[in-house]
């Protein structure tokens, strides 16, 4: 037997706690008694309250996937970057090979892997629906990072790793790397990221299953 | 039904309805699977759920403090 996801008891919260509520608007006398009033706070306080922490836990978490950030039209080509075929792409060898989680691909590089780095990819992405839906959206090529690409997002998984260590010139620039002063991607070492410019030009992969 | 009594239902009421239109709101926002029902459940959904617990927890306040 297999337990019910957390959408499902979200989903039978929600549920519950409408119920309930109807309840005391239509017969809100029932809140007189000492139980009642237990079941009054229950119902009006304790339910809505998880409910609402559940529901926004779902949406941030929903947030992450690849197919909501693949939603907007203008990012349709950097979703096809992902599988290009040609490992020089980065993402496309990171998404193909399953280096990162093919279901959060996005978030996975385009977080901030520090302090609160979750929270303020959330809030660019909140000004990513604004601009989206209220704002100018910028062509898909005139796209910029807010700030130049960190290395400590590449590091965050490859630093420590046997395949990045065994390699001279990584151990021989470290320091460069960790302090930012050499990039990984802007350096001339892995410069070909999505490059949707090239896109008409490249041949694709796709997966068997 | 006292005076109290009366108006404690009708503040129930209120904070009742506003529950349920915000958490079937936030029901809506988690079936519709769009960038936009986020801003629908923060900008909708949570906020009439809160009105709807601060006006249950101000009925409740208001009618145990003593009337003059």
């Amino acid at each position: 037997m297999t337990l019910p996801g957390p959408e499902v008891l979200l989903y039978l919260a929600l549920a519950i706690a409408v119920i309930l509520i109807a309840i005391i608007v239509a017969r809100p006398a029932v809140t007189a008694t000492r139980g009642g009033k237990i079941f009054a706070f229950i119902a009006l306080f304790i339910l809505p309250i998880l409910c609402a922490f559940g529901a926004a836990s779902d949406h941030v978490e929903r947030s992450k996937q690849t197919t909501f950030c693949l939603t907007c039209h203008i990012m349709e080509l950097y979703g096809k970057s992902l599988t290009v075929d040609d490992p020089k792409y980065i993402p496309a060898a990171h998404f193909q090979n399953h280096r990162i989680p093919v279901d959060e691909a996005c978030y996975t590089c385009h977080t901030d892997y520090a302090l609160y780095g979750g929270v303020r990819a959330k809030l660019r992405g909140l000004r990513h629906i604004y601009i989206q839906y209220l704002g100018h959206p910028p062509a898909p090529d005139q796209i910029k990072l807010y700030t130049p690409y960190n290395n400590r997002e590449c590091l965050h998984c490859h630093l420590g790793a046997r395949s990045f260590e065994s390699n001279a010139v990584h151990m021989a620039i470290m320091d460069s790397l960790k302090s930012n002063e050499m990039s990984c991607v802007t350096s001339g070492c892995h410069d070909t990221v999505h490059n949707i410019d090239s896109l008409s030009k490249v041949k694709f992969w796709s997966p068997v299953q | 039904m006292t005076e109290p009594g009366i108006l404690l239902a009708r503040e129930l009421r209120l904070a009742g309805t506003l529950l349920i239109v915000g958490l079937a709101v936030t029901i809506v926002t988690l079936i519709w699977k769009a960038p936009l029902s986020f801003l629908l459940f923060a900008g909708i959904g949570v906020v009439l759920t809160l009105a709807g617990v601060a006006v249950y927890l101000f009925s409740i306040v208001s009618t145990s403090a003593p009337r003059h």
